[in-house]
């Protein structure tokens, strides 16, 4: 009934394949820690730095403080808008709801990043114009 | 069944089995494999965006390591920095705006880029029959995009003298910059970017990047292949786009080439059912109207800013002899919406929609 | 089939069923990751009575403890099913093709790793498309799933070891008599 017993008698197959499964799901989940893919998030820059870093799945409104003033963020169904600014064009206001890519307040330094909700169906890495 | 046979068969028998195991076993193997090839390659891509030059600059490498990646970053926006500090002529310290101020004057001296975007702003005013003039500032100082106030004929007048790119006087040797006449001033804002997209390009290569995308707004440059092996791609936007689902009218494939396109949408205001937009055609003060917008490809991003503002202010048939003549790909939509594209470019644009 | 087959299978699926149903009683951080006491039933059963049947007292206790879970044919019993499937049909091939390769413990492990492997098929194909998610997971899955079977594997080898034992001393009982 004892722990050498059973070790013994195991035979050397056995041994191998359970020292096979453990390297190789060992060594999987290392790699795996590596390639950490980025999920559904938004981050909120203030003048360069980071301000907010929220999931997209709880609606929510959040403001932040920049040198013009409050911009409001608001999230809704996993999209995102801008519901006030303090600049004078109110381009960010104007952009609307964005589900990936980003919304910019250049006068009030606010930048509101997605991260791509499916990588794979993006089509441009930058555009141009 | 004597005992010889006995052995030889349970030999047999042993070998079959053993050949079974290990096909199995090959195959599991073969299994496993395919799954794990099918995860994305180690090399993985980094994004950061950053507000730089009055705009939204956006960097993207492909790195292994996250560090790596942030580190390179931060330095190609670091450079961006340093040329923003030189070339931004609202600053009252940068280069920029000491040349400005000693126009009529005397020479400056200047550092290397300086040096260069100014040799480079040269060569692009000979080749668009000075279409593009980096000494249009005091013309687009009497314009507020914002109040939206415009001058008036008059005001034009008396001013246009002082918009020429020959008065420019640059030393190589001395490293010195004049500007002839007082009250010249020069706006780098045509060619700065473009520029700085290639300086940060080469800086994440320095730092051993070996495939990356410079984005400083529109003004992109573009290096290696993505960890896909296939190159950037990039969207080029919709003049006339009136709702985002139509924004991008157009995507291409960059391979070690930078792109930039001008646009009579950038900054404009419209008044009196009139649009006034920032590029201004430096013979007559207005805003030029041939095009709606211009896309230049070239290994230059400092060229692609360029020669987009100045074909724009060109249009359409003297724009596309130019690109024939130089060797560059470019797309250019006239005021009509139609566009013209070069030769090498027909190739390799891919457009979303049927544009009429 | 006869009769004492029969008594049989009703016997060990009335335990596999049980040992299941005290499983479910043991607190666990993860939903899915389960010890898979049950097995050790089809183990032996395999081990003792052949592979129909192992097959048919993994698929009663299958049918039975969704039924009573309410769960048939719902998700989780398409992919206990498929996974208990798969694992009795992979020992008990090994068993016919090579019989003194594996241990108990080995096969144990073999069979966890396939019932594990067949459900991250299953989940795959029908319900997550995303073989990202699928391969993220994977890893930690067959990690569990070789440590299980190996505590499986031990309890297994330790039961028919005392099975033996006991059913020696019934024969030698019986002959005495």
């Amino acid at each position: 009934m004892s722990l050498r017993e059973l070790f013994h008698n195991t035979t050397l197959a056995d041994r191998i394949i359970f020292s096979l499964m453990i390297v190789l799901s060992l060594s999987g989940i290392a790699f795996i820690k590596e390639i950490l893919p980025d999920n559904s998030t938004l981050h909120i820059y203030v003048d360069g730095r980071p301000a907010y870093i929220l999931p997209l799945d709880k609606n929510r409104v959040v403001s932040v403080e920049g040198p013009q003033g409050k911009t409001v963020v608001e999230i809704k169904d996993h999209q995102v808008r801008i519901i006030e600014s303090p600049c004078h064009n109110k381009l960010c206001i104007q952009t609307g709801w964005v589900s990936s890519g980003a919304i910019v307040c250049l006068p009030n330094r606010v930048v509101v990043t997605l991260g791509d909700p499916d990588k794979h169906k993006k089509t441009v890495d930058a555009t141009t114009g | 069944m004597n005992i010889r046979q006995h052995v030889v068969d349970s030999r047999l028998v042993k070998a079959k089995r053993i050949v079974i195991i290990c096909c199995l076993l090959s195959t599991v193997y073969c299994l496993l494999s395919t799954a794990f090839s099918c995860v994305p390659q180690k090399e993985k891509i980094f994004k950061k965006d950053k507000i730089l030059m009055d705009t939204l600059v956006t960097i993207t490498v492909v790195s292994d390591s996250k560090d790596t990646a942030e580190k390179a970053i931060d330095a190609a926006f670091s450079e961006i920095e340093y040329l923003e500090k030189l070339s931004n002529h609202y600053s009252p310290d940068s280069e920029i705006t000491h040349i400005n101020r000693n126009a009529g004057i005397s020479e400056v001296k200047v550092s290397y880029d300086i040096l260069k975007l100014l040799e480079k702003a040269l060569y692009v005013s000979e080749n668009t029959e000075g279409a593009f003039d980096i000494t249009i500032g005091p013309v687009i100082a009497l314009y507020d995009f914002h109040k939206k106030i415009r001058p008036d004929d008059g005001m034009i007048k008396k001013i246009l003298p002082l918009v020429n790119y020959r008065d420019i006087i640059v030393n190589r040797g001395r490293s010195t910059v004049l500007l002839k006449r007082k009250g010249m001033l020069i706006d780098l804002g045509g060619i700065a970017k473009g520029y700085a997209a290639d300086k940060a390009a080469d800086t994440l290569k320095k730092q051993g990047v070996r495939s990356g995308l410079v984005a400083v707004a529109g003004d992109i440059k573009a290096f290696g292949l993505k960890p896909d092996e296939k190159p950037w791609k990039i969207g080029i936007r919709n003049p006339e786009a009136k709702n985002k689902e139509d924004d991008i009218m157009a995507t291409i494939e960059l391979e070690d080439m930078a792109i930039s396109t001008s646009g009579d949408y950038e900054r404009f205001f419209l008044s009196g059912g009139k649009r006034y937009h920032h590029l201004l055609n430096p013979k007559t003060g207005l805003s030029a109207n041939e095009c709606r917008s211009v896309s230049i490809i070239t290994k230059e991003g400092a060229y692609a800013d360029a020669f987009a503002t100045g074909i724009f202010i060109l249009g359409p048939e003297k724009g596309l002899k130019v690109l024939d003549k130089l060797g560059f790909e470019g797309m250019i939509i006239d005021s009509q919406g139609k566009p013209h594209l070069t030769q090498g470019i027909r190739e390799r644009i891919e457009f979303k929609r049927t544009v009429s | 089939m006869q009769q004492q087959d029969k008594y049989r299978i009703a016997l060990l699926s009335a335990f596999a069923l049980g040992l299941h149903g005290f499983e479910n009683l043991l607190p666990s951080p993860i939903p899915w990751l389960r010890l898979g006491l049950a097995n050790i039933v089809t183990l032996i059963t395999l081990l003792l009575y052949g592979m129909r049947p192992a097959l048919m007292v993994t698929l009663i206790r299958v049918m039975l403890a969704s039924l009573i879970a309410g769960s048939f044919l719902g998700p989780a019993f398409i992919l206990s099913l498929g996974g208990g499937i798969a694992s009795t049909l992979i020992m008990g091939f090994v068993l016919h093709i090579a019989p003194r390769l594996f241990s108990t413990m080995g096969l144990s492990i073999i069979g966890a790793l396939f019932h594990n492997l067949a459900q991250l098929f299953l989940a795959y194909f029908l319900f997550i498309q995303r073989i990202e998610a699928i391969l993220l997971i994977t890893p930690v899955i067959i990690l569990f799933g070789t440590l299980t079977g190996t505590v499986n594997g031990a309890v297994s080898a330790l039961l028919m070891k005392n099975l033996i034992k006991y059913d020696q001393k019934v024969q030698n009982v019986n002959e005495v008599k």
